[in-house]
């Protein structure tokens, strides 16, 4: 009997080629999505899976109330993780901080821009694994390294690095290399290339860092002991930081809360940042998407299947007269809808295979060989294709079997009324789906292009940053790089846009005449930064050679922190004094507001001070003319004033754009989708169509003999399907205008959505319909209507 | 074998109702062979299907081999009737993307007899039939005799007790028609009960009994033996 089936099922896909290509092409791509959005979910939700301690292990973040705000910290401050062990609960504390090192190993010269230094608890709190040395001490001495594989090959070859001296930083301290691990895998928070052990901070470079309860910057890890309730451990901290710290919180006014996060949830939920960072939200908006594309594909399917019912009609006539049950005849369909659905399986696996490379470009990652490397996934995809083909084989199935053979075998069988309606209810569903995508898709790229072309308040074109690394050579190097042809100014600081900043507890003088305390941002800058970077001036004056108290003495503020101040009008403001980091002035001048950040965030208050011993970056105003050749020049003068460095330079308006890389590939994958599913919407429409159209031949055909012009043909057969696209419009419109807005409240800056971009992808989408129907229209419109009459 | 009794049909639409069968009643004896004549309309299909409990009536009694069939639900029909009824149609009803031997090996599929007894009763069937060697053949490759031949072989390959023919040399020319006639004539002879629909009074004298109607209605009965 399932031979039987099998051959059946086997010769109608051979029979109807086009409607078998359809429906195989189309559930293959649908399932193509599906499952390449399936590895990237699954990629996502496997983040941090490999350290087995991984339910104990906790993040502990800091939200620290100042006066003026509450800053939602990455970590706490220095001296927590070593006191924290206090608790009987805490195994295990593990600081680890990000840096960009300089490397020296005879004459190779890098600059590790995945660094690391770690507490030696790094190695057994985590799962990385070790290749050579001990887990317990490969971190526990000062200037001790661990290497990774790759960068262990780097510098020594083949040879066995363990033992070996690398000497580290600008001041080439000779360090030892202890251990080698694995690289971290990509599905890892923590992502760095070489380790090196915290004590070198602690011990050497910074003594006393251990018992600053106010220093911020590492992020921290505790190792909870089995069974220990988070909650309950987070409600002691408030008397361990008051025990410790109390009197140093009151002096500083910075109050902060320690919060515990779940290993887990840190790399998707947490919106504090990390060394990587994934987006809970963009994990379900795909996920929808790739449920959406497989809809479709399966409503294809179904559609198609009823439609054709018909010409399935005589042959189940005839199995029920000769004894066929329907519940035999419902397995026959179901089986040749899984059937068709194992078919379309295997071809996906190839396709997947063949996509996995590019869609690994589109996601920005490598999400490893997904599912081809676990059997088990195979498996679950195989599972999942007979389960989607019993899903959409069974209303056809339903159908198809309950014919009555006394109408089908004498010819007067007709599709209902009911299955037209049906067909029209998924031809609405596709196409309300496609639009709300297209829809979608021009809202990302709008706002993208919104952050693109916004006027960002300074200068961001044909500026090239060098980033020195605070090296003591940088003002000889400025000088040297201003006095090239092609390069109108250079200028030193501790920021530029985009790079994040310092955050300075400072005392400013208000409206009311008191010193207020707050955290402001803070650009350590130079006499030329505000003129380089066309920062434009609302009230006082910029920097200047001419004042000497302008080294130590005077501050510049943004509108913002003005404001904050309680001035109205930016002149209100100058003269007024200032207290920061040890230093006390007057404000001498107001900037207008510009984004030092990305258009995510609103513009924060920010203030300016000179500082010539914090210059990390040198910015350099460079003219496209002969770019190469300037920059040859400049690398020259790096390579003589600054040679044990490599050259390290970018441009800044790349440098700021790249803030938006994951929104950019959102957007494209959204695109991708978009059009996926757009497709295979069409592609159901043109099996439709066709298939109408072909029922229709002798309507057609006597129409035309009586007179009825092509166009006017054309317009009865494509008039049906326009309508439906119309309704989709009409239901896609509110439902993507809701989620868009949702989308765009990330975002301090964004662009409106206008009504065109609904009209327009409805217009596109009517269109794309249009040409779709209107091929098989045309075709039938301009054949004789004698051939027509004939074939009946 | 068989036995109606004011058997009744209505079709309805909304706006009308029309009486297919009016209080029809007949008996069939097993082994008989009966011709149904009437103008187009005069509900001999209805009868036919209704027989071959394809369609259930509207009211009356239908005692098939003793057993009242009037009230059985789907599933009991259809399990009586693929073990004691075969059917010619006049357009032959065979599925198109299977061979003549899987055409006719159809019924024992659904009767659930094993593969190796299948393919001899199939083969013995289209031996008798005469078109053993067309039997990898497709429907569409055949002549319209050939196609009825097989239809005649899918009809008797479970050796049912009952044939219900629907006009089975409608399409057919004449010496095709008459091959037809006498495979049933001679299925008749080895003991099987043939019903036939027909519109050929060439056709009804191969039958022993001629059933006429007219508005759902039997007119008279002559028997030719």
């Amino acid at each position: 009997m399932i031979r039987n089936y099998f051959k059946i099922a086997w010769r109608n896909l051979k029979k109807n080629k086009v409607y078998s290509f359809i429906n195989i092409f189309g559930l293959s791509v649908g399932m193509t999505a599906c499952f390449l959005i399936f590895s990237y979910v699954n990629f996502e939700l496997s983040y941090d899976n490999f350290h087995l301690k991984k339910d104990r292990i906790f993040r502990v973040v800091a939200d620290i109330k100042t006066p003026t705000e509450t800053i939602n910290g990455k970590g706490p401050s220095w001296a927590v993780p070593p006191h924290i062990t206090e608790f009987p609960e805490v195994a295990a504390a593990v600081r680890v901080l990000s840096d960009i090192i300089l490397f020296k190993k005879d004459n190779l010269t890098f600059n590790e821009t995945e660094s690391l230094w770690a507490d030696a608890d790094f190695f057994t709190v985590f799962d990385y694994k070790l290749l050579k040395g001990n887990p317990l001490t490969v971190l526990k001495e000062p200037f001790s390294i661990v290497l990774s594989e790759t960068s262990a090959k780097k510098y020594f070859g083949d040879n066995d690095p363990i033992g070996q001296t690398i000497l580290i930083t600008d001041d080439a301290f000779p360090s030892t290399v202890t251990g080698i691990m694995e690289d971290i895998p990509v599905n890892s928070q923590i992502q760095g290339d070489v380790v090196i052990s915290m004590t070198t901070i602690t011990k050497k470079f910074a003594e006393g860092v251990n018992d600053q309860w106010g220093n911020y910057g590492p992020f921290a890890y505790l190792l909870l002991k089995p069974d220990t309730n988070a909650k309950h451990l987070e409600s002691k901290f408030p008397a361990f930081l008051e025990k410790w710290s109390g009197k140093e919180m009151n002096k500083s006014q910075m109050f902060p809360t320690l919060l515990l996060e779940p290993l887990k949830d840190v790399y998707l939920k947490s919106d504090r940042g990390g060394f990587v960072t994934g987006n809970i939200k963009n994990v379900y908006v795909f996920s929808i998407v790739a449920m959406l594309i497989l809809l479709i594909a399966c409503m294809n399917f179904i559609n198609l299947t009823t439609a054709r019912s018909s010409e399935r009609a005589k042959e189940v006539g005839i199995r029920k007269v000769v004894g066929a049950a329907k519940s035999q005849l419902a397995r026959q369909f179901i089986g040749e809808s899984v059937l068709i659905c194992l078919i379309a399986f295997l071809l996906t696996l190839v396709v997947t295979s063949l996509l996995l490379p590019s869609f690994n470009q589109l996601a920005g990652k490598t999400i490893s060989q997904g599912i081809f490397e676990i059997p088990l996934y195979i498996l679950l995809l195989f599972l999942a294709a007979t389960g989607i083909g019993l899903l959409a084989g069974i209303y056809p199935a339903l159908i198809l079997s309950s014919f009555k053979p006394t109408t089908v075998l004498k010819g007067r069988f007709t599709t209902g009324a009911k299955g037209n309606f049906l067909r029209k209810g998924l031809v609405i569903s596709q196409f309300t789906i496609s639009i709300a995508l297209i829809i979608g898709t021009i809202v990302v790229y709008s706002q993208m292009s919104y952050m693109n072309n916004r006027d960002l308040g300074f200068k961001k074109d044909q500026i090239l940053v060098l980033d020195t690394n605070s090296d003591k050579n940088r003002d000889v190097l400025k000088q040297a790089t201003s006095s090239l042809s092609n390069i109108k100014n250079a200028s030193l600081s501790s920021s530029v846009p985009g790079t994040g900043n310092l955050i300075a507890y400072s005392e400013i003088e208000n409206i009311k005449g008191d010193l207020q305390v707050a955290n402001l941002d803070l650009y350590f800058v130079d006499f030329d930064y505000i003129s380089l970077f066309n920062i434009q001036l609302a009230a006082g004056r910029p920097f200047s050679r001419e004042f000497k108290t302008d080294t130590t003495q005077a501050m510049v503020l943004n509108e913002a922190a003005v404001k904050m101040f309680g001035y109205s009008s930016p002149e209100q403001a100058i003269g007024k004094r200032f207290k920061q980091w040890g230093h006390e002035g007057k404000i001498i001048g107001v900037i207008k507001d510009f984004h030092f950040q990305s258009l995510k965030k609103p513009i924060k208050p920010l203030s300016m001070r000179i500082n010539p011993d914090r210059g990390d970056y040198l910015s350099i105003n460079i003219s496209t003319s002969n770019l190469a050749s300037t920059m040859a020049a400049v690398e020259n003068q790096w390579e003589k004033i600054i040679p044990n460095k490599p050259f390290s330079y970018y441009f800044l308006d790349e440098f700021f754009g790249r803030q938006y890389k994951s929104e950019e590939q959102f957007g494209k994958l959204f695109l991708n989708f978009a059009l996926l599913a757009i497709f295979l919407s069409c592609l159901g429409l043109l099996g439709l169509a066709s298939y109408t159209t072909i029922q229709r031949t002798k309507e057609i055909g006597i129409r035309k003999i009586m007179g009825a012009s092509v166009s006017s043909i054309l317009n009865l057969l494509s008039r049906d399907f326009l309508k439906l696209v119309a309704i989709s419009f009409f239901v896609a419109t509110p439902v993507s205008w809701f989620f868009m807005q949702e989308w765009l409240m990330d975002f301090a800056y964004r662009t409106t959505v206008s009504w065109w971009v609904f009209l327009a992808a409805g217009v596109m989408a009517m269109l794309i319909a249009l040409i779709t129907v209107g091929f098989q229209a045309i075709k039938v419109a301009i054949s004789n209507p004698v051939d027509a009459l004939r074939t009946e | 074998m068989i036995k109606i009794k004011d058997l009744e049909k209505y079709y309805k639409t909304e706006e009308l109702q029309t009486i297919a069968l009016n209080k029809l009643s007949f008996e069939v004896k097993q082994g008989e062979f009966i011709a149904v004549m009437g103008p187009s309309g005069c509900g001999k299909s209805t009868l036919l299907n209704i027989l071959g409990m394809l369609d259930d009536s509207d009211g009356g009694s239908f005692i098939f081999n003793g057993e009242e069939v009037i009230n059985y639900n789907e599933r009991k029909r259809a399990s009586i009737r693929k073990h004691n009824i075969g059917f010619v149609f006049q357009s032959f009803n065979l599925i198109d993307q299977l061979t003549v031997f899987e055409n006719v090996e159809l019924p024992l599929i659904y009767t659930g007899v094993k593969k190796a007894e299948r393919k001899k009763k199939v083969e013995a069937v289209l031996e008798k039939m005469q078109i053993m060697h067309r039997r990898k053949h497709f429907p569409q490759q055949l002549s319209g005799g050939q196609q009825q031949r097989v239809a005649v072989a899918r009809a008797v390959v479970n050796d049912p007790k009952l044939i219900l023919a629907d006009e089975p040399t409608g399409n057919l020319d004449s010496s095709n028609g008459n091959e037809v006639m006498e495979l049933l004539t001679e299925l008749n002879d080895q003991g099987t009960t043939i019903i036939m629909v027909t519109h050929s009074e060439h056709d009804a004298k191969y039958s022993h009994r001629i059933i006429r109607m007219l508005d759902g209605q039997k007119v008279t009965e002559n028997s030719l033996v």
